[in-house]
């Protein structure tokens, strides 16, 4: 439980910095890193509930642009202000880098293994977003 | 609005100058594309063609029957996510699309916006904040958290100084990733009680174009396929730079210790 607490509390941070680091407005600021903490407590909580890694983040990164499309709506701003901040920390950093430092060691297995593993986050986050802004596209009419 | 031939050319040249705003401010393909053929038909434009990879955009405007200009701007620079100027250009789009302003006023409008820049505070202050907490995120302690942040700042400072040269971004991340790395080596070979893993992760979220290939592959998947395929090709050399740096400076680390 403690462990979860600290992910959240750094995902808020960790987003807020990014917010900060894109340039957003002050006024934007909580709104947009309160998506990154409640779209890693989505990933968390599908995580634990289906015991699947790829899903958890598909639902977390479609969830994250559901919220970012609706803020995004309210307050009359792109949605990519949003997007960004909340999806940042299901991108996976932390296989990427074992997956080189298991290169680096000669260790093939364990890199290849990594290195999947991030390519499906990706994929699963990509998926995720296209998922929300097809069904968005469905709603709007040709001009 | 009726415009003569002349006021024609300055709109389509106003636009191109929007787009390239947009597209440097870190705006999607298909925003852009969405963006400038709105404004064109505010701008009375019976037809608007418009075309936006991240490197051209080419825009054909047909105000009558077989009227059409066409004119493309090639795009050098993709620079840095920059929310500040991203919120400006929209609202200034939005405006138009309500009520178009006189040429001048818009041209004037844009220089405004391309002459501002985000802070530095708020880009030194992100940075640190990002490090320092994905490397905490992703299971460091808090001195790791802490070393991470300092390193954020130097990359910070190294992206800045870096910035004002005409290093394109493959051999940006490659020089930073391979000081960063050997830095990080030395400091956590000096203090143990620190985790090299855990520090260089932290900062790897600051410089890993994940989103930017998020985007890529989000792009294809909707229907923008070459924008997309272009965005992935550039960010997969990206990552493999940023990837070949730290391998490098991990060998050495290594080869020391």
């Amino acid at each position: 439980m403690k462990d979860v607490i600290i992910q959240l509390v750094t995902a808020f941070l960790g987003s807020l910095g990014f917010t900060l680091l894109f340039g957003l407005r002050r006024r934007y600021l909580f709104a947009a890193s309160l998506g990154g903490v409640l779209a890693w407590g989505v990933y968390l909580a599908v995580e634990a509930w289906m015991k699947q890694g790829f899903l958890a983040c598909l639902i977390a990164a479609a969830f994250a642009v559901l919220y970012a499309e609706l803020l995004a709506r309210k307050l009359k701003t792109p949605a990519t202000l949003f997007v960004i901040p909340a999806i940042v920390p299901l991108v996976p950093g932390s296989s990427l880098y074992y997956a080189m430092s298991s290169a680096v060691q000669g260790d093939l297995i364990s890199a290849r293994s990594y290195g999947t593993q991030t390519l499906v986050y990706a994929l699963a986050i990509a998926a995720g977003i296209s998922l929300v802004t097809a069904i968005r596209q469905l709603k709007t009419k040709k001009q | 609005m009726k415009l003569t031939k002349r006021q024609q050319s300055d709109l389509l040249d106003c636009m191109l100058e929007m787009g390239d705003l947009l597209l440097d401010s870190g705006a999607e393909v298909s925003r852009v594309e969405d963006t400038l053929t709105r404004m064109g038909k505010a701008y009375g434009a019976g037809r608007m063609d418009v075309f936006v990879i991240t490197s051209i955009i080419i825009m054909t405007m047909e105000f009558a029957e077989g009227e059409g200009i066409t004119e493309t701007r090639r795009i050098h620079t993709t620079g840095q996510t920059d929310f500040y100027r991203l919120e400006k250009l929209n609202s200034l789009s939005r405006q138009c699309c309500e009520k178009p302003l006189l040429l001048p006023e818009l041209r004037a409008q844009l220089d405004r916006i391309s002459s501002g820049h985000k802070p530095f505070f708020m880009l030194f202050w992100g940075s640190v904040l990002v490090g320092g907490s994905f490397a905490i995120f992703f299971g460091g302690t808090l001195w790791d958290g802490l070393a991470a942040a300092v390193f954020a700042a130097v990359i910070c400072l190294l992206q800045e100084w870096l910035g004002r040269t005409q290093i394109n971004t493959a051999a940006f991340n490659l020089l930073i990733s391979l000081v960063v790395g050997l830095c990080v080596g030395l400091v956590t070979g000096l203090i143990p009680a620190l985790h090299m893993d855990k520090i260089l992760i932290g900062d790897i979220m600051l410089l890993i174009p994940g989103l930017a290939m998020t985007n890529a592959v989000r792009n294809m998947l909707v229907g923008n396929t070459i924008s997309g395929a272009v965005r992935l090709a550039e960010t997969l050399i990206w990552a493999g730079a940023l990837a070949g740096g730290f391998m490098v400076a991990l060998l050495i680390v290594q080869a020391v210790h």
